[in-house]
C-alpha cells in the first residue's frame, strides 16, 4: 500500500451522523427532507422553488453551498423521485422537464430503476440492459418472473405511481424564516430578529385563531451547521415579546453551547404546535381579568432555563398506590382550565377520597428507600428499631398496619402486598414505613422507608 | 419620593427616641406590650400597609408576645431544621404557618410555590399532596412544585416567584452551606418578599447558622406527639397530630426562647403545648339551643325514675341484664 495513505476504518454511525446534519442543512430549501439509504437525500421542493429563484437557480445555489463546504454533490431534479434519483447518479445537474421522464429513462441502464442487484443481474442475463428495453415490453410476464418491484420502480419513476417521500422530521405547522446577507453573530442580534420574525409569525396566528404551544428556532451557520433550540409554553402565546422572552431564557442557558462561528446566514422561527387561542376582553385599565397569565409566563420562563419538568403539579389520580396517587407533572395551564367546569365535582371527591382519618407523609421519596430491619416483636408487627441511611432509630411508637395491595389491573398485580406504619422514633421523627410481602418459611419480607411525617 | 424619604426618616428617628424613653426596641413600638394590635395603627410601608397585614400571627399567644405580634408577614422568614433527617419537621412548620395563612384567605386560586434543589428533594423526598391535604387542608391544585440543580437556580427561580400575583407563599428549601446563599443573596430575596407583601419562607436543612438578612430564624427539631385521646383516655402507642420543637434563632424583637408546639390539622391552628391543651375528644352535639345542665345541679327525681340522656332505660331498668341467661 501506499505509504502517504490514510487508512481510516469504516464507521457507518459517523456516516449517518454526517447525512443527517446534511439533510437539516438542507432544510433551508423545504421542510421535506427525506434520508435515502445511505448516501443520498430527497428533498421535496414543491412550492419552494420560487423562493430561490426558480427550479434552475435553486440547484445551482444548493450545488454550490455544498462545494464550498467541501463535499462532491450530484444532483438531480424531476416530477418524480424515481426520475429524479436516476437524473442525479447518471446526469447531474440535469433537470428534467415535466413528461420528459420517459425520454430520459429510456436511454440509461437499469440501474437507474433503484432495483435490486438479483433482479438487475438475472434481467441483464436475458439481455434487457436499458430501462427502455423493459419500458415497452408485455408486462405480465415482466411480473411473473421478477415480482411486482420492478414494475412498481418503474411507474414510479415515470410518474404512473405516486410516491411519497417520508420526510425525517414532521413539518411545522407555520414557520417563518429570513435570509440574511450578512451573517449575524451575536446572541442579542439574533434576540432581535427572534422578535421580528415572531411579530410575522403573530399575523398567521392570528388569522387561524391560534396561538403556539412550542415553538422552534432554527439557525443555519454559514458552514452547514444547523441549531435547533425548542422552547415550550404552557398557554398558546404568540405575543412577539413573550416569544423573545422566552428564547432570551433559553439562550441565556445554552449561552456557549451555540457556538456562532462565522455566523449565521438564516434563521427560522416555526411553531411546532398550535393550540386554540380564547382572546380575552381586557378592561378599560387594561387589565385583563383572568388571571393566572402572568403565572404561565413565569413557569414558561423556568421551563425555558432548566427544563420543562422544572415546574411541577401534583395531579390526584383515582389509585390508592401512594407512588401513584399524585403523580408530578409538568406544569400545564391548559388542561387545568380544560378541567375547571369539573373542578368542584372534583374537589368534592377529593375531599371524600382524602378523609382525615387516612394519615398521609408530607414528603414521599421518588423511591421507596430500602432500610435494614433486625427485629420485630411479632412477625407481623412494627419493627422495634431499624437502620436507616447507616443510622440507627428506635422506634418509640408504632401505628398500623395499614395494608396497601397492588392494583389487580394492572401489570405487576402479582407484586407482594405492603403494610404501612406510622413509626415515631425516639427523637420525636415521624415517618412512613412499610413491610413488602408477608413473613412465610421461604423468605424474609424486606422494609422499605417511603415517606416522612410532619 | 424624596419628600417620603424626609418623611421616613423623621418618623424612624421619632420611634427610635420613644423606643430609648420607654427602654425597648424601635420595632416592638409597633405592636404595644400585651401583643393585641391597636385599631387604627398603621404601619407604613412603600407608601400603603396596615397593621393587620404587617404580621403573620402564628397563633401561639406566648410566641407571638416574644415575636412582638407574630412573625413578619412581607418578609423573609428562615427555618432551620438541625439535620436532613428532620426534614419532616422543618417542612412541617413551614406547612404549619403557611395553612393558617391561606385559611385566611378567601381566594380561591392561591398558590403556594415550593422550591428546592434536586439533592434537597431527593434526600428528603418531594412534598406530597395527599399528605398536605390531610394534614393541612391544602388542594393538591394550590400546590405547584419548582425542582432545579444548582442552589443559584433555586433563588432565582424564588426571586421571580415573588413578582406573581397568584403565588401566596413561596417555600425556597436549601440543604447544607450553599456559598451561594449569603448575606445578599438572602437580602435579594427579604426585598422582593417587602416588595410584595407575601411571605417567603426560607428552609435550611442542616445547615449551621450564618448571617442572614431574614428578620427571623427559627430553629426546629422534632417533638414527641402527643397520644391519641378516646373516650376512655389516651390510647397507649398511637401518635396524634404534629409537634415540633421550636426555637427563636435570631430575631430583632425577641429574646431566645423554646417552645413545644402541636398542629392541630381540623381547626389548622398552632397551639403550644401543656398539659391543659386538650383538643376535645367528642365535638359538642348539635341542633341543641342550650348546653345541657351540669350534672348534680338539678337532681330532684330519684335515680329510677330519671331518665338518661339518650332517653333508653337505664340498665337498672333493663330486665335482659338481670335475668339470667337461659341455657340448653
Amino acid at each position: 500500500m501506499h505509504p502517504d495513505i490514510d487508512v481510516v476504518e469504516a464507521d457507518p454511525e459517523a456516516d449517518r451522523r454526517l447525512l443527517e446534519g446534511l439533510a437539516d442543512w438542507c432544510d433551508r430549501y423545504t421542510p421535506l427532507v427525506a434520508i435515502d439509504g445511505e448516501n443520498g437525500l430527497f428533498l421535496d421542493i414543491t412550492g419552494c422553488a420560487h423562493l430561490f429563484g426558480g427550479e434552475k437557480a435553486l440547484l445551482a445555489d444548493l450545488m454550490a453551498r455544498f462545494f464550498h463546504q467541501g463535499f462532491d454533490v450530484r444532483a438531480g431534479l424531476a416530477s418524480t423521485p424515481g426520475a429524479a434519483w436516476a437524473a442525479a447518479r447518471f446526469a447531474t445537474g440535469h433537470i428534467l422537464a415535466p413528461g420528459s421522464e420517459r425520454n430520459f429513462l429510456s436511454r440509461l441502464p437499469l440501474s437507474a430503476l433503484r432495483i435490486d442487484a438479483r433482479t438487475k443481474a438475472s434481467l441483464e442475463s436475458v439481455g434487457l440492459r436499458t430501462v427502455g428495453a423493459i419500458m415497452d415490453g408485455p408486462r405480465a410476464p415482466l411480473v411473473r418472473r421478477f415480482g411486482t418491484e420492478l414494475i412498481e420502480r418503474l411507474d414510479q419513476a415515470l410518474g404512473r405511481l405516486e410516491e411519497a417521500i417520508s420526510p425525517r422530521l414532521p413539518v411545522a405547522p407555520l414557520s417563518v424564516e429570513r435570509h440574511l446577507a450578512d451573517p449575524l453573530s451575536l446572541i442579542d442580534d439574533i434576540e432581535r430578529l427572534i422578535g421580528l420574525l415572531a411579530a410575522t409569525l403573530k399575523v398567521d396566528l392570528e388569522r387561524r385563531e391560534e396561538g403556539a404551544r412550542a415553538l422552534e428556532l432554527l439557525l443555519f451557520r454559514v458552514d452547514g451547521m444547523v441549531s435547533r433550540i425548542t422552547v415550550g409554553a404552557s398557554r398558546p402565546i404568540r405575543e412577539p415579546t413573550l416569544v423573545r422572552r422566552l428564547f432570551h431564557e433559553r439562550l441565556a442557558t445554552l449561552g456557549e453551547t451555540i457556538d456562532a462561528g462565522y455566523g449565521f446566514d438564516l434563521v427560522r422561527l416555526s411553531a411546532l404546535s398550535t393550540a386554540r387561542f380564547d382572546a380575552r376582553q381586557a378592561d378599560l385599565a387594561g387589565e385583563v381579568e383572568d388571571g393566572g397569565e402572568e403565572l404561565a409566563i413565569f413557569a414558561d420562563r423556568i421551563g425555558a432555563r432548566l427544563g420543562e419538568a422544572a415546574v411541577l403539579e401534583a395531579v390526584p389520580v383515582e389509585s390508592h398506590l401512594p407512588e401513584r396517587a399524585a403523580p408530578a407533572r409538568p406544569y400545564a395551564q391548559e388542561e387545568a382550565r380544560k378541567g375547571q367546569v369539573a373542578r368542584p365535582a372534583r374537589a368534592v371527591q377529593q375531599a371524600g377520597r382524602h378523609p382525615r382519618q387516612v394519615d398521609r407523609p408530607i414528603r414521599l421519596f421518588r423511591q421507596p428507600e430500602p432500610i435494614d430491619v433486625p427485629a420485630t416483636e411479632v412477625p407481623d408487627g412494627p419493627p422495634l428499631n431499624f437502620h436507616w441511611r447507616r443510622a440507627l432509630h428506635r422506634v418509640a411508637r408504632a401505628e398500623g398496619p395499614e395494608r396497601i395491595a397492588p392494583e389487580w389491573w394492572r401489570e405487576d398485580a402479582d407484586a407482594p402486598t405492603r403494610d404501612y406504619y406510622r413509626i415515631e422514633d425516639a427523637e420525636g421523627r415521624r415517618y412512613w414505613l412499610y413491610r413488602q410481602g408477608l413473613y412465610n418459611a421461604q423468605a424474609v419480607p424486606r422494609w422499605f422507608l417511603h415517606g416522612v411525617f410532619a | 419620593m424624596a419628600t417620603s424619604a424626609v418623611a421616613q426618616d423623621v418618623v424612624f428617628a421619632l420611634r427610635q427616641k420613644i423606643a430609648k424613653i420607654e427602654g425597648t426596641l424601635a420595632e416592638r413600638l409597633v405592636a404595644p406590650a400585651d401583643g393585641q394590635p391597636v385599631a387604627g395603627l398603621l404601619v407604613r410601608r412603600n407608601g400603603h400597609a396596615s397593621a393587620r397585614d404587617f404580621f403573620l400571627p402564628t397563633g401561639v399567644e406566648r410566641l407571638d408576645k416574644v415575636l412582638g405580634g407574630g412573625l413578619p408577614k412581607a418578609a423573609l422568614t428562615e427555618i432551620h431544621g438541625t439535620e436532613t433527617r428532620n426534614a419532616g419537621a422543618a417542612a412541617g412548620l413551614a406547612l404549619c404557618l403557611v395553612s393558617g395563612m391561606l385559611k385566611e384567605r378567601s381566594r380561591r386560586n392561591d398558590l403556594v410555590l415550593w422550591v428546592g434543589t434536586t439533592e434537597m428533594f431527593r434526600e428528603a423526598g418531594l412534598p406530597y399532596a395527599p399528605g398536605l391535604a390531610s394534614f393541612f387542608g391544602m388542594s393538591a391544585e394550590s400546590l405547584l412544585l419548582a425542582e432545579a440543580p444548582k442552589a443559584s437556580d433555586v433563588l432565582w427561580i424564588a426571586e421571580e416567584a415573588a413578582r406573581i400575583e397568584e403565588i401566596a407563599a413561596i417555600v425556597v428549601e436549601l440543604r447544607g452551606n450553599p456559598r451561594i446563599v449569603d448575606l445578599t443573596a438572602t437580602r435579594r430575596l427579604h426585598r422582593r418578599a417587602q416588595d410584595s407583601g407575601r411571605p417567603v419562607f426560607l428552609l435550611r436543612q442542616s445547615a449551621a447558622p450564618e448571617p442572614t438578612a431574614a428578620p427571623v430564624r427559627l430553629v426546629v427539631s422534632p417533638a414527641p406527639a402527643n397520644l391519641r385521646q378516646t373516650l376512655l383516655g389516651p390510647l397507649a402507642g398511637s401518635i396524634a397530630a404534629p409537634a415540633f420543637a421550636v426555637e427563636i434563632g435570631k430575631s430583632r424583637t425577641a429574646l431566645p426562647g423554646s417552645f413545644i408546639l402541636e398542629w392541630n390539622p381540623d381547626a389548622r391552628t398552632l397551639a403550644e403545648r401543656n398539659p391543659e391543651n386538650r383538643v376535645a375528644v367528642v365535638s359538642p352535639s348539635r341542633g341543641r339551643t342550650r348546653p345541657p345542665a351540669q350534672a348534680g345541679a338539678v337532681l330532684a327525681f330519684k335515680p329510677a325514675a330519671a331518665e338518661t340522656a339518650g332517653n333508653k332505660p337505664s340498665r337498672e331498668q333493663h330486665p335482659a341484664h338481670r335475668r339470667p341467661r337461659r341455657t340448653g
